[in-house]
């Protein structure tokens, strides 16, 4: 609560008049807000602003910091629902958004745009809707993207407003259609330039009905002659226009700029047009500007005089009619006149600040109300603007005024429509003067003179044709105007000093001069004429301010005096800038307004200077308000008239241009002093709804003169921008140029570097060459010396040859000498042959001799045995005989011969016979003993049969005599027991009974009896009897037991009987066996051995002793043989049964033998 | 090798297939019609070959010597050894050992025991084991031959065989069985091993008189052709065969003494069997005789 009585003392103390109370408060204001969070605050300081209008708290109020604009909003917002309190929170709003608070962006979201946007769909009230509209058109470049969702809203509002225009439902003061048509324009321009596809398409949809068709015709079609076609018409898309990314690289001047570069209506692309008519002319010089330093100083120039239509026009005639060099030069003059006054720094910002307000918010404001005032209250409050001011404003004039140049200008660039025309010449007024002020400088632009004495002498007609005055004061202009003219061409310097006499006017003129060669040599830069009027205009820079200076007086009265004849006409056209007001302005305000001119031309400045220091510039657009206002009212709606083909704004200038006017007529009649008093008192008493309307209507102009202002810090925020990229772009071509010079000296230095190479070069060439020849020169030598080596080479090799060649012949020679000696020592020896042979020769020859003689004796003897033989020759017969007889002895020996031979082949084959026989007989002998194996094998295995079988019988022989003796044994047991008991004569029985077989050994008996026991006993038996019949042949002798005697007896008998006869033949076997004992009795009895050996096991024993003896017998000698039968024999002669068999086989075998053989 | 024309060409390939004694009886014949037989032959065959029945006798005859190599000579050889027979059988009837009431096998010992000398002074004296084994030889001999001359030469023959040949080789036969029997079967001779019965097996009856009175006669033929022709080895398989085929039984049977008696009265029904499994037992561990024929 405390503190709400706190808030209450420092809101009543807020207006309070001590400055350092209204510092304190603000701090404290400030403060709380800082430290204070909640709404109270902000709302009790809205509520404040809205009883009181204080400029505090709007100033506190729009400085909001972050956490408070929410509170702000809200309280706006819910003022916004009520009608009372709509209008003044809406400039509130605007007053808000105009500062562009850091959280703008959150506008898009608050529920206050709705508001706004309900409001004017729906609100009815002119006033809230301009104010609205400007507020919205303020706020859209702020949130380009999250405007989107309310497109329609605002084409909606369009539309809206638009068929407002045109059809007043409200039937409200025409001069609030002015306004409001502006602000729509104005929407138009942003909606076109923000969201073109959209809205050209909006437009198509809503304008193709019927109802709506003549709202098109009348308000829209017109907006659209002022608009070019969007480029993004033809690239763009309805989705990308409204897409955030186009959005975000764009800043909110961006934007604005953006807008204004579509529009063709200077008044509306006024600050922009600068870039406007430079992108216009993009293919002379704009890419020239921005590579070319002195082009961007163009560009400055230009953007800075963007405003100010002629530049902007000569462009214009300069494309479209080359021709007119005057007119293209004028404005450059015009331009070089009205340079601002910074022009020792020609940079574009200094360009800026002198012609668009100074870059500080705060200054901006102070400065453009002045200037703008500045030429109303000197034309108006004065009586002073006139001429002198209006002749100034051009120049530097600030954007109001200026945009009235250039709705001129563009005018008749635009389209060569009459009425333009005039508009036109308006434009060539000025450029008169500035050409006059160039010429001044300038005096070898004579052509640029001439020429622009046909645009002056083409102005009155066109002055004529189009403007509605009277034809006498148009002839009394011509007059005036072709005296100018002369006057212009004869002696510029004297035009120069004209604008002079105005303070304002002298000071640009200063500047002017002074810039001018910057703008000129910019100009010429672009446009050719520099080469000449550069130099001119550099050498009127110094003396041209002090002429200017020193000229005003002289001048002023020249001037002055057609002034007052004539003078009317360069007022009128200066005037004319705002061309209707002269139109519709009765011609007698025009000398009056002349006189004031002169009148006013010494006080003016004064009250100007006075005006900008002691008021604050509210004060100064309340003023310059309330006299449009009065302005309007007195001229009423007439303009409207003629507004249909102009653009909204315009004619809203136009009105309040009338406004003035008016109310400096008004005020003429006044006194100055008290003027400011009795403006009211001037209306009388109007009206309490005329007042009401004044007040709306200054309303609408303040809100309509902040949103320019608003556009015009944008476009200083752009200045800026740019003027920092020509900074650096100004860095950047120095650099370029250090480079360049460095390039240039390392270029010399490589140049003289190449220089020294070349020498090195040739030196180097110099020392080769000499290297060659000394390299050449040894290389002969060498060659020469080689040579010589070669023929010594040579010779060496000749030489060597020859010495072999020696060497061979010494060779051969030795050979031959060897030979020689050989032959020597050879012939010696055949010599000492020879001599031998010699000696025999010698010796035969002897021999020969005595041969020969001897020869000679027998020859002799010979013929004596001749001589004899003859004597015997009868003896022949004889021989004869003996001859024949051998011959017969012969033929006897030769038969014989053959007789014996076949005797020989006879007995060849006989024996070949006999040898077959023979092989036969072997073959037969083999196949014999093959037999013969045959048979003995045949014959042993009947033998082993018989062998066993005889075994057998001598087992049964044993087991009978076993039996036997057996019985024997009973038998005599029984007959000794008999005997004992028997008398004797039975005794003597029994004796002859023993007689008979007891006789050989009954003393054996008892011997055998007791053998037999023992066998009984022991069975020793069967051994002994083995034993006995293996060593049969060498023991049985020896083993004469009476057992065995016994036996052998019984054998014996049997045998004796045979063994008589073979007894006999024993020896004849024997015998035989010498006889076989050859050949075939070796081999027999091998055979038989091996046989023997190896089959007969169990004979073995036998047969092999029987074959020992054999053997034995038969290694002795032959003679033994005789002796050796008697010895077996007598050995033999118990063995001899057994031994017979075998020797009865041999003898078939040797028989069979014998046989065969 | 002409007669290897006549024969059948297929006849290497039989035995090949599995089958056996296709050809046996003809290359048999071929032996028998060389004029002196060849014995060495004659014994390989009849160790690769069952001998067919009606060849038997003769082979065995040839084989033990009682008739020589020689065709010729049979009858005559044959005429001397059945008055050998006929000699010794009377004289034994003279000394009365024998009258006609004698069984055959008797006169057979009797003419045996005169033969070889030992025959006893006394008809009361004691059997010796030999004569045992040489009346257990003669009984089943005497089935197979019908001619009692024939018969006698042929006991007497494969006695004296047995005792001059194969007596050393007799007395290895135990050991020889316990070695293929751990081989073959380990268990079985664990299980004997673990009775004691290993040293009572009825080795007398399997080995001296080899298994007459044992096997039956048709059985018994085959085994006694491979001793005829020189292997005794065969007496081991034999055996081993008949442990093994009744291996269950005589597992089941704990001591020595069922066993020896079981083993001494084996069922007669299955022998043919025993006795082929036995031969190829003995042909797999010692090797098929070389073919010479």
């Amino acid at each position: 609560m405390a503190q709400q009585g706190n808030v209450g003392e420092l809101l009543s103390m807020l207006d309070s008049p001590s400055l350092g109370v209204l510092e304190d408060i603000t701090a404290a204001f400030k403060d709380n807000l800082i430290c204070d969070r909640g709404p109270m605050l902000v709302n009790n300081l809205v509520d404040y602003y809205l009883e009181t209008n204080s400029q505090q708290a709007l100033h506190i109020l729009s400085t909001l910091q972050e956490p408070h604009d929410k509170h702000l909003l809200d309280k706006i917002n819910e003022y916004m629902g009520k009608a009372a309190t709509r209008l003044p929170i809406l400039s509130l709003l605007g007053h808000v958004i105009r500062r562009q608070p850091s959280w703008k962006h959150k506008l898009s979201q608050a529920p206050l745009l709705l508001s706004l946007l309900k409001c004017l769909k729906t609100d009815t009230d002119v006033v809230v809707l301009t104010t609205g509209v400007l507020v919205l058109i303020t706020m859209l470049p702020m949130i380009p993207q999250s405007g989107k969702q309310y497109l329609h809203d605002f084409f909606g509002i369009f539309g809206r407003l638009s068929a407002w225009c045109l059809q007043n439902p409200g039937h409200v003061a025409e001069i609030y259609l002015v306004h409001l048509h502006a602000s729509v324009y104005a929407l138009f321009h942003r909606l076109y330039g923000m969201y073109p596809c959209n809205f050209v398409s909006f437009l198509r949809s809503h304008y193709s009905m019927k109802e709506n068709l003549e709202t098109f015709e009348e308000v829209v079609k017109p907006m659209m002659e002022h608009v070019r076609i969007h480029p993004e018409l033809v690239t763009g898309s309805k989705d990308h226009e409204l897409d955030p990314r186009r959005w975000k690289r764009l800043e909110t001047h961006d934007v604005v700029i953006e807008c204004a570069k579509i529009s063709l209506d200077p008044a509306e692309a006024s600050y922009e047009d600068g870039y406007y008519s430079a992108s216009r002319k993009p293919c002379t010089n704009l890419k020239h500007h921005q590579t070319d330093p002195s082009a961007s100083h163009y560009i400055d120039t230009q953007s800075s005089y963007g405003t100010s239509t002629p530049y902007s026009t000569p462009r214009l005639t300069l494309s479209q009619m080359p021709g007119q060099l005057p007119q293209i030069l004028s404005p450059q003059s015009i331009q070089l006149s009205t340079e601002p006054q910074q022009v020792t720094i020609w940079s574009p910002s200094a360009v800026c600040g002198m012609t668009t307000p100074p870059t500080s918010p705060g200054i901006v404001p102070s400065e453009s109300s002045q200037s703008s005032s500045q030429p109303y209250s000197k034309a108006f409050g004065t009586s002073a603007g006139g001429k002198g001011t209006p002749l100034g404003t051009p120049a530097t004039s600030p954007p109001p005024s200026t945009s009235d140049d250039f709705v001129h200008v563009s005018l008749p660039s635009a389209a060569a429509t009459p009425p333009k025309k005039e508009d036109k010449s308006d434009s060539g007024r000025p450029l008169l003067y500035r050409q006059q002020n160039v010429t001044n400088s300038d005096k070898s632009l004579d052509t640029p003179g001439s020429k622009s004495s046909v645009t002056l002498s083409d102005l009155p007609e066109f002055l004529g044709g189009l403007s509605f005055e009277d034809s006498a004061e148009k002839d009394r202009e011509e007059d005036a105007i072709s005296k100018e003219i002369s006057e212009i061409t004869t002696d510029a310097e004297h035009m120069v000093p004209r604008g002079g006499f105005d303070s304002p006017f002298y000071r640009t003129n200063e500047s002017l001069s002074g810039s001018q060669k910057k703008t000129q040599s910019a100009v010429s830069g672009v446009q050719g004429h520099g080469q000449t009027s550069e130099p001119l205009t550099s050498s009127l820079d110094k003396p041209g301010p002090e002429s200017a200076r020193e000229t005003p007086k002289q001048t002023f009265t020249p001037i002055d005096k057609p002034c007052g004849g004539s003078g009317e006409s360069p007022a009128g056209n200066r005037e004319g800038t705002s061309g209707e007001t002269s139109i519709l302005t009765p011609s007698p305000c025009k000398v009056p307004a002349q006189r004031r001119v002169v009148f006013g031309g010494g006080q003016p400045p004064l009250y100007e200077h006075l005006f900008e220091v002691a008021l604050p510039k509210t004060a100064y657009l309340f003023v310059g308000k309330k006299t449009e206002e009065l302005l309007k009212k007195v001229k009423g709606t007439q303009d409207e008239d003629c507004m249909a083909s102009t653009s909204p704004v315009e004619v809203l200038d136009r009105l309040i241009q009338q406004g003035a006017d008016a109310h400096t007529k008004e005020l003429n009649k006044l006194s100055l002093p008290s003027k400011s008093a009795d403006w009211t008192h001037f209306g009388g008493s109007p009206p309490s709804d005329e007042i009401h309307t004044l007040r709306n209507q200054l309303l609408l102009l303040h809100n309509q003169l902040l949103y320019e202002r608003f556009k015009r810090q944008q476009h200083a925020l752009r200045n800026r921008r740019l003027l920092r990229k020509v900074i650096k772009a100004t860095a950047l071509e120095e650099h370029n140029a250090a480079m360049k010079d460095q390039l240039k000296l390392q270029e010399k230095e490589i140049q003289a570097l190449k220089l020294s190479l070349q020498k090195e070069q040739a030196r180097y060439h110099q020392f080769q060459e000499e290297h060659e020849n000394i390299v050449a020169q040894l290389h002969s030598q060498i060659r020469q010396l080689q040579h010589d080596r070669e023929e010594f080479y040579n010779q060496s090799q000749e030489l060597q040859t020859k010495l072999e060649d020696c060497r061979n012949m010494i060779a051969d020679l030795r050979l031959e000498l060897k030979k020689a000696n050989n032959k020597v020592c050879h012939t010696e020896l055949l010599l000492s042959q020879v001599s031998q042979k010699l000696s025999n020769s010698e010796s035969v020859q002897q021999q020969m001799e005595f041969l020969n003689r001897q020869l000679l004796v027998l020859g002799e003897v010979n013929e004596l045995y001749l001589e004899q033989l003859q004597h015997k020759h009868t003896d022949t017969t004889k021989v004869e005989m003996l001859h024949a007889a051998y011959r017969k002895d012969l033929e006897k020996a030769k038969l014989c011969v053959q007789q014996q031979s076949q005797r020989l082949e006879a007995s060849q084959k006989r024996i070949a016979e006999l040898e077959s026989q023979l092989s036969k007989k072997d073959h037969l002998f083999v196949e014999q003993k093959k037999y013969l194996e045959d048979v003995k094998i045949k014959a042993r295995g009947q033998l082993q049969a018989v062998e066993s079988r005889y075994k057998a019988q001598k087992r049964i022989t044993q087991a009978f005599e076993l039996e036997i003796l057996d019985l024997f044994g009973r038998l005599e047991k029984s007959s000794l027991l008999k005997k004992l008991e028997d008398e004797k004569t039975e005794a003597a029985e029994a004796a002859e009974e023993r007689l008979d077989c007891g006789n050989e050994g009954c003393a054996d008996a008892v011997a055998g009896y007791s053998e037999e026991t023992i066998g009984r006993n022991g069975e020793t038996k069967p051994p002994s009897t083995r034993g006995s019949s293996s060593s049969k042949a060498g023991s049985n002798s020896e083993l004469s037991t009476p057992e065995k005697n016994q036996n052998q007896r019984f054998i014996n008998r049997w045998e004796t009987s045979m063994l008589l006869e073979p007894s006999t033949t024993v020896p004849l076997t024997v015998g035989s066996l010498p006889s076989s004992q050859s050949f075939l009795g070796m081999k027999s009895r091998e055979l038989f051995r091996n046989k023997s050996e190896s089959q007969c096991d169990e004979q073995g024993g036998t047969i092999n002793s029987l074959s020992d003896t054999l053997k034995t017998e038969l290694c002795k000698d032959p003679n033994m043989e005789t002796k050796a039968p008697p010895s077996p024999n007598n050995s033999l002669s118990p063995k001899i049964p057994e031994s017979s068999v075998g020797q009865l086989h041999i003898m078939d075998y040797n028989e069979t033998h014998h046989d065969h053989s | 090798m002409a007669d290897d024309s006549q024969r059948n060409f297929r006849s290497v390939y039989y035995e090949k297939v599995g089958f056996r004694g296709v050809e046996e009886k003809k290359s048999l014949e071929i032996l028998l019609k060389d004029d002196r037989l060849d014995i060495e032959k004659l014994c390989t065959f009849s160790q690769r070959f069952p001998l067919p029945s009606m060849y038997r006798i003769l082979v065995w005859k040839v084989l033990l010597g009682i008739i020589p190599p020689h065709h010729k000579s049979h009858a005559l050889v044959m005429n001397f050894r059945k008055e050998q027979y006929w000699d010794v059988h009377h004289a034994l009837r003279v000394i009365r050992f024998i009258n006609d009431s004698t069984p055959q096998v008797d006169v057979f010992l009797r003419i045996h025991q005169l033969e070889s000398g030992k025959l006893p002074r006394n008809l009361a004296f004691p059997l010796e084991p030999e004569d045992e084994v040489f009346l257990a030889i003669a009984k089943a001999m005497e089935e197979m031959v019908e001619d009692p001359i024939e018969c006698y030469w042929l006991v007497t023959s494969f006695v004296n065989q047995l005792n001059s040949k194969h007596k050393d080789a007799l007395q290895q036969l135990p050991k020889i069985l316990e070695q293929y029997l751990n081989i073959e079967d380990n268990r079985l001779l664990m299980h004997l091993k673990a009775c004691a019965a290993m040293s009572k097996l009825p080795y007398d009856l399997w080995f001296k008189k080899c298994f007459a009175g044992c096997l039956p006669e048709s059985s018994l033929q085959r085994v006694w052709d491979k001793i005829i022709s020189g292997s005794c080895k065969i007496l081991v398989f034999v055996a081993l065969e008949i442990l093994l085929t009744f291996k269950m039984k005589i597992i089941a049977l704990t001591t020595a003494e069922k066993i020896t008696q079981f083993l001494e009265n084996i069922p007669q029904d299955n022998t043919d069997a025993i006795v082929s499994k036995a031969v190829d037992l003995w042909h797999t561990h010692c090797g098929t005789p070389a073919h010479s024929v």
